[in-house]
């Protein structure tokens, strides 16, 4: 107990430390700009403000970035220049393939269903008396963390041979209704889908909480309106409602694809890529730490990014559009 | 709504019968957690998991807080959460305030900068920042945790402090300035308090992010006692194989922390999401 309490003191003392030091250098910042003639100082200050964040920005984001991309032309240990082999190895290895088809998979279901999923929760919680209890259920498992989740899910999807009692849940209904059991993360006819269902678990709440705020914001009078006119519910959804959240399910469905593109933990603790159910992410982790290949692992990393770069794009075009209205 | 109406509409009621079994259905893996944790593991081992449980004891919670080491795993996560996100949230604070506030050349550029940089994927930064650690001596030490938790939250919490600043009216630091109140004094003492609610919502998702990290936590750290408890459940998960229980309970030990600041602070979570996400 004593060591928890000096350790929980030094944290303190650390985090005291630490803001007391950069409040420190923002000041001495500032009282440096003060210094400079009054016509220099408006030009200057902004960049005091900033210079600490990009440095920061710099060293620790732009230039691993860079890094990356130059030892993705690099063999296995950096040492010798390979031209572009690593992005072919990337490009049309077998056990690429797998994990490019897999995160398609990912990509399709899981934006497909959390996004569905999401708005129609969104639309049918909008109009019930329990709404902020449906809504916390479901947006419940983003508290939660990949590891944790994939933890609990593990045991859902237990799986014993068919002569002992089952432990998972799933086997057990299964059982129970005279089946036999199914290895949910063994079999490769559903194993992917058994690992997407946990992304789809963790991140329709994220969805539905978006989609949700975007109908509340569409004006009572639009809908009241329309009702009077004596158009249907049904109508009214997809003719005003869909209309004017198209933008806000979009923002969402992007966000939700760059999840599935990049997903990683719920297959590294549930599977670890085995038996068919590899995502890009999982295999660099791989060819980086247990394979110790830089050159492979950090081309795998570029084609992320480079997938991940269109969306980017768009986003940025979109924000530019708007700081344009301002 | 009356009863009348609702069921006159069969799309409502297929509605509200959907909604049940969705909720119902995202319970259903926090139940069997649940109940599995208080069971012991020989007893759902012979009896399957559909049976009464024969004991009901809190022993593998104490497994695992003991000797499972939660104990030591679940503070280090909050040694390790919450200088991040101070720090963050301080740097992230004042740049924004600059960005919001400021005209100077390169505003726009480096705005949306940090836009795309929110959305950079974290595997182009492992072996480099792995590496850049191990060079700055910070390997397998807090700080170097903390340093990267910060920088790379960085981008999003600006990006959306500095939104959220530009709404404020620019008359009332005008009156500030116009009284001689300095720069840095307009962003600590009018700017700050004025962002509370955004500053709030960032706080509690933040929290959230950094405690639920797993991945930087193994790559940036080593020694067992500095692990947290992300870290420390997958350990548990190579140690217990054979007791399931053991390591539910751990997992369900690990998640609370996160689920009380998303049970009390929900409003805030759920704004910060908004806020990123439409703005």
């Amino acid at each position: 107990m004593s060591e928890l309490v000096s350790q929980v003191l030094a944290t303190l003392a650390a985090i005291l430390l630490g803001v007391a030091g950069i409040a420190g250098l923002f000041l001495g910042l500032d009282f440096l700009v003060g210094l400079l003639p009054q016509r220099l100082q408006p030009r200057v200050r902004p960049w005091a403000y900033i210079g600490p964040a990009l440095l920061i920005l710099g060293f620790y984001l732009v230039y691993p970035t860079l890094q990356t991309l130059y030892l993705s032309f690099f063999d296995a240990k950096s040492e010798q220049f390979v031209g572009l082999q690593n992005y072919l190895w990337t490009l049309t290895s077998p056990e690429m393939r797998i994990a490019f088809r897999n995160n398609l998979l990912w990509i399709v279901l899981m934006t497909t269903f959390s996004v569905g999923l999401g708005l129609v929760i969104a639309v049918l919680v909008d109009r019930v008396r329990y709404e902020p209890l449906a809504k916390s259920v479901i947006f419940l498992p983003m508290a939660i963390s990949f590891v944790g989740a994939s933890v609990i899910w593990r045991f859902v999807y237990a799986y014993k041979p068919a002569n002992v009692p089952q432990i998972g849940l799933l086997n057990a209904v299964i059982v129970a209704l005279g089946e036999r059991p199914m290895g949910w993360l063994v079999d490769t006819a559903v194993n992917n889908f058994a690992l997407i269902a946990v992304g789809i678990w963790l991140q329709t709440g994220f969805c539905m909480v978006i989609l949700s705020a975007a109908l509340k914001a569409i004006p009572r009078e639009i809908l009241e309106a329309a009702r009077v006119d004596g158009a249907s519910e049904w109508r009214i959804f997809w003719q005003i409602t869909v209309p004017m959240i198209g933008s806000t399910v979009a923002v969402v469905a992007t966000t939700v694809i760059i999840n599935a593109l990049k997903a990683f933990d719920i297959v590294f603790v549930m599977t670890n890529g085995t038996r068919g159910t590899e995502v890009i992410a999982n295999r660099m982790y791989k060819e980086m730490f247990s394979f110790l290949n830089f050159g492979r692992a950090s081309a795998i990393a570029v084609i992320l990014l480079l997938a991940i770069v269109p969306v980017m794009a768009a986003n940025i075009r979109r924000f530019q559009a708007q700081e344009e209205i301002r | 709504m009356s009863a009348r109406r609702f069921f006159r509409s069969p799309w409502r009621t297929a509605g509200y019968i959907l909604l049940v079994i969705v909720t119902l259905l995202w319970l259903v893996p926090f139940g069997q957690a649940i109940l599995t944790s208080f069971r012991s593991y020989d007893d759902i081992m012979i009896r399957g998991f559909f049976s009464l449980p024969q004991t009901i004891s809190l022993n593998s919670y104490r497994e695992a807080w003991v000797r499972g080491g939660l104990s030591r795993y679940l503070p280090n996560s909050f040694i390790i959460t919450l200088p991040s996100l101070i720090l963050t949230l301080l740097f992230s604070s004042l740049s924004a305030y600059a960005l919001a506030r400021f005209r100077f050349p390169g505003n726009r550029a480096l705005y949306f900068l940090y836009v795309g940089g929110t959305m950079l994927p974290f595997q182009v930064l492992m072996l480099p920042v792995f590496r850049l650690t191990n060079a700055l001596g910070l390997y397998d030490t807090y700080w170097g945790l903390i340093a990267f938790h910060t920088a790379f939250q960085l981008g999003f919490c600006t990006f959306l402090l500095r939104n959220y600043m530009r709404t404020v009216p620019g008359e009332i630091l005008e009156a500030a300035r116009m009284d001689g109140c300095s720069e840095f004094r307009i962003w600590w003492q009018i700017m700050m308090p004025l962002t509370l609610p955004a500053l709030a919502a960032l706080a509690t998702l933040e929290f959230t992010w950094i405690f639920n990290d797993y991945l930087w936590a193994i790559i940036l750290l080593r020694s067992d006692s500095l692990k947290p408890v992300t870290a420390g459940l997958a350990t548990l998960q190579g140690q217990y194989v054979m007791d399931w229980t053991v390591i539910v309970a751990g997992a369900l030990l690990a998640t609370i922390p996160t689920v009380i600041v998303f049970i009390f602070l929900q409003r805030y979570f759920i704004e910060g999401l908004t806020l990123g996400a439409t703005k």
